[in-house]
């Protein structure tokens, strides 16, 4: 990526003082690059889950004219973190989408979600938006999409590019509109 | 100079508990001198090419504060006669690791002034409440104030309501960001006064460190250049360099030993094998900040001291303090960028003390953040702070233009000290030590609330001032539920029966412990307490050495 390297350059000339640390950074966001590696097999999800909790997160940040959850690939953020920090959140969540699940087939006589179509699944989770399952849905499909990309979501740093953020290790003034006309009235 | 290295079983002249805005400082200090130390910190000791942009651990995974996932659970309760529940995270939270919560601190280092030390007598006392003057003036604590600002390292200018100092600042402010040119002009239309914030963080090199390189990962976070002046890469490298320091980290204390002339004799503590150890002192300070300390003190009660260790006046632990807040948040038409650089650039201090006439007790000061820090996960999370929508495509457009667009002005506010607010052994959860857990009890003073309901209403006053075109606020108008300014628990006095350390930090009980850390402030001053906790840890470490050099170790 070109701006990462335009920064990563800008870094160095400025902070040569600063030289022990600087191959430390470096060697760690080398490495976080290559931990990004994009998976397509999940590990700990079923496939019938990683289905029905990506279709999930594909409501929750959609896909439209930009990418959403989907791409940015939150469900494999999910299958990492559900089997190591965040296991403790696993046998909820599959609990809650068996509740779902049941929705669906009384609902609409369909043994999973992610086969309706967008408007009914819009529909299902406006059903569920205060329960305990939809809000753990959500944070995981967040956390999966703004997520540093060595977690296997933020793929391609969709999400910070969505949102207008960058990741870099040096930032110069001017930060944002208001402060460069600030300096250019020389107020 | 290598860490010198220290037999348990030998008496060191002083062990220190914990490395953080106050320990490291009492460690540097005492070893330079030529005592020697043993300083015990529960985390590691990460270097600033471990510090890394990751949200998702930071915030989520507890990587630099411990709480349950970490096998430090905490409960909380709003009264005493309520049982406490475990809270997710950590209600008082810190960091654990050499530095403690100074490595991952936004750094805005505001002094008291003259008036917060005697404020009980200007006036008058507050019913209810334990609000008292502090046992030393302003004037006793400005030398300390300074050698914060030049050996901690600071960046600022002289402001139109700094209280008289001694020197300038060593590093001009950091520059200003949208944010704060926001903050700045509305100020103006307002007849108030922005002035550049004060940081504990290095505007240009000082003293062999680098200055910022404003990557933004700053509140919550640890630098990864060492420009923010925390005691990690301050302090700790000269205690190192004095040859007279050794630093186990991964110790976890569980008990301060008093020998039969009831002084401290040793320090027991878990080692980083888990091994069960205890290093013999002369003399021991303890500085594990104002929740472990008071926890610790209370975990040391024996036969000779039943309701743990210095509580004869039955204050360790009580007058928890947190500091209020309030938060204004504005979307703006133009990119702000606020995630970019420290987390503040400009303070109003027009409303340090409110007038009494209002008819509460109050004060404080405001000044410009991003949203949720600047974090792009943690702006998701709470987002739809404009739009209402928490998912859905409503949801994303409006994430798409918030996090860039948008910036909150914050007041940073007084806490009242209360017999009622406290931390005290939780009497059934347990660490994973077995250790009772630390247990919260919190209800704000009424006056507390009053005051963050004012600097709400300013707050809102200058975000229309500011030109924002959607607004939305909020302050813990029901009480707070924790905080990471933890103040009041050990606190100083001249009256053993009121309070817990002298006018020195010394235990009124036990003559050779010291308590030094946000637990000995009296009152909370105005929202940023680490530049006082540091300034008192410099004069507590100036007395102990002179004592100490006429052999009263």
């Amino acid at each position: 990526m070109s701006d990462t390297t335009l920064s990563r350059r800008a870094f160095l000339a400025r902070t040569s003082i600063i030289a022990l640390s600087v191959p430390m950074i470096l060697s760690a966001s080398t490495q976080a690059r290559a931990a990004q590696a994009q998976r397509a097999e999940f590990t700990t999800l079923s496939a019938e889950e990683a289905a029905e909790f990506a279709a999930i997160a594909a409501r929750i940040i959609p896909s439209d004219d930009t990418p959403g959850a989907t791409e940015a690939g939150a469900v494999y953020f999910m299958d990492t973190v559900l089997s190591g920090s965040h296991k403790d959140y696993l046998p909820r969540m599959q609990e809650g989408l068996i509740g779902l699940q049941a929705l669906a087939q009384s609902r609409y006589s369909s043994l999973t979600y992610h086969t309706l179509s967008t408007q009914q699944q819009d529909l299902l989770l406006a059903e569920i938006e205060d329960e305990e399952f939809f809000r753990s849905m959500r944070f995981m499909t967040i956390a999966g999409t703004f997520t540093l990309p060595e977690y296997g979501g933020n793929r391609n740093e969709i999400g910070w590019k969505l949102m207008g953020f960058e990741d870099r290790h040096m930032w110069m003034s001017p930060y944002g509109f208001y402060d460069a006309d600030y300096a250019a009235k020389g107020e | 100079m290598a860490w010198a290295t220290y037999p348990t079983r030998e008496e060191v002249d002083f062990v220190v508990i914990g490395s953080g805005s106050a320990g490291g400082i009492m460690a540097k200090e005492l070893s330079s001198a030529g005592f020697s130390v043993v300083v015990l910190e529960q985390g590691p000791h990460l270097q600033p090419g471990d510090f890394k942009h990751d949200e998702w651990d930071y915030t989520q995974n507890e990587g630099l504060v411990w709480g349950s996932r970490k096998g430090h659970p905490q409960t909380f309760r709003r009264y005493e006669h309520e049982k406490a529940q475990i809270v997710d995270g950590a209600p008082l939270g810190y960091a654990h690791n050499v530095g403690g919560s100074s490595a991952h601190f936004s750094g805005n280092f505001w002094r008291l002034r003259p008036i917060d030390f005697m404020e009980a007598s200007v006036l008058g006392p507050i019913t209810g409440t334990n609000f008292v003057d502090w046992p030393i003036s302003y004037e006793e604590l400005e030398p300390y104030y300074t050698k914060v600002d030049w050996e901690i390292g600071l960046s600022g200018v002289e402001g139109p309501w700094d209280p008289p100092r001694s020197r300038g600042y060593p590093c001009p402010p950091i520059p200003v960001k949208s944010s704060g040119v926001l903050l700045e002009r509305a100020a103006k239309k307002l007849g108030l006064t922005a002035y550049p914030e004060p940081h504990a963080i290095l505007s240009q090199p000082h003293n062999g460190r680098p200055g910022c390189i404003h990557c933004g990962f700053c509140n919550g976070f640890g630098c990864e250049v060492g420009a923010k002046s925390s005691t990690a890469v301050t302090m700790i490298p000269l205690a190192q360099a004095s040859g007279n320091c050794e630093l186990r980290t991964g110790c976890t204390v569980s008990k301060i030993s008093t020998d039969e002339r009831g002084r401290a004799s040793e320090v027991v503590y878990w080692d980083e094998n888990g091994t069960e150890q205890a290093q013999r002192a002369k003399s021991v300070v303890l500085s594990a900040n104002g929740a472990e300390s008071a926890r610790l003190l209370l975990l040391s009660e024996s036969a000779s001291h039943p309701d743990g260790l210095s509580n004869g006046s039955g204050m360790v632990g009580k007058n928890l303090m947190f500091n209020g807040s309030s938060r204004v948040a504005g979307l703006f038409a133009e990119p702000v960028n606020a995630f970019k650089s420290v987390a503040t650039t400009r303070v109003i201090h027009d409303f340090y003390s409110i007038d009494p006439k209002h008819g509460f007790y109050g004060g404080g000061g405001i000044d410009e953040r991003s949203l949720s820090r600047g974090l792009p996960m943690a702006a998701a999370m709470g987002s739809g702070l404009f739009s209402g929508k928490s998912w859905g495509k409503e949801y994303k457009d409006a994430i798409a233009t918030e996090f860039s667009h948008a910036c909150s002005f914050n007041g940073h506010t007084t806490s009242l000290p209360l017999s009622t607010n406290n931390v005290t052994l939780d009497p059934d959860v347990k660490d994973k030590w077995g250790r009772p857990a630390l247990r919260t009890t919190f209800m704000n003073h009424k006056d507390d609330i009053a005051t963050m309901k004012f600097f709400y209403d300013r707050s809102m006053e200058l975000m229309e001032a500011a030109g924002a075109i959607q607004i939305e606020g909020r302050f813990s108008g029901e009480g707070q539920r924790g905080g990471v300014h933890l103040l009041g628990t050990c606190r100083m006095g001249n009256d053993p029966s009121t309070s817990v350390v002298d006018r020195f930090n010394r235990s009124h009980e036990v003559p050779n412990l010291y308590m030094v850390d946000g637990g000995s402030m009296v009152t909370s001053g105005r929202g940023q307490p680490t530049m006082t906790i540091m300034a008192l840890a410099f004069r507590a470490a100036d007395h102990i050495i002179q004592s100490a050099r006429r052999g009263e170790l």
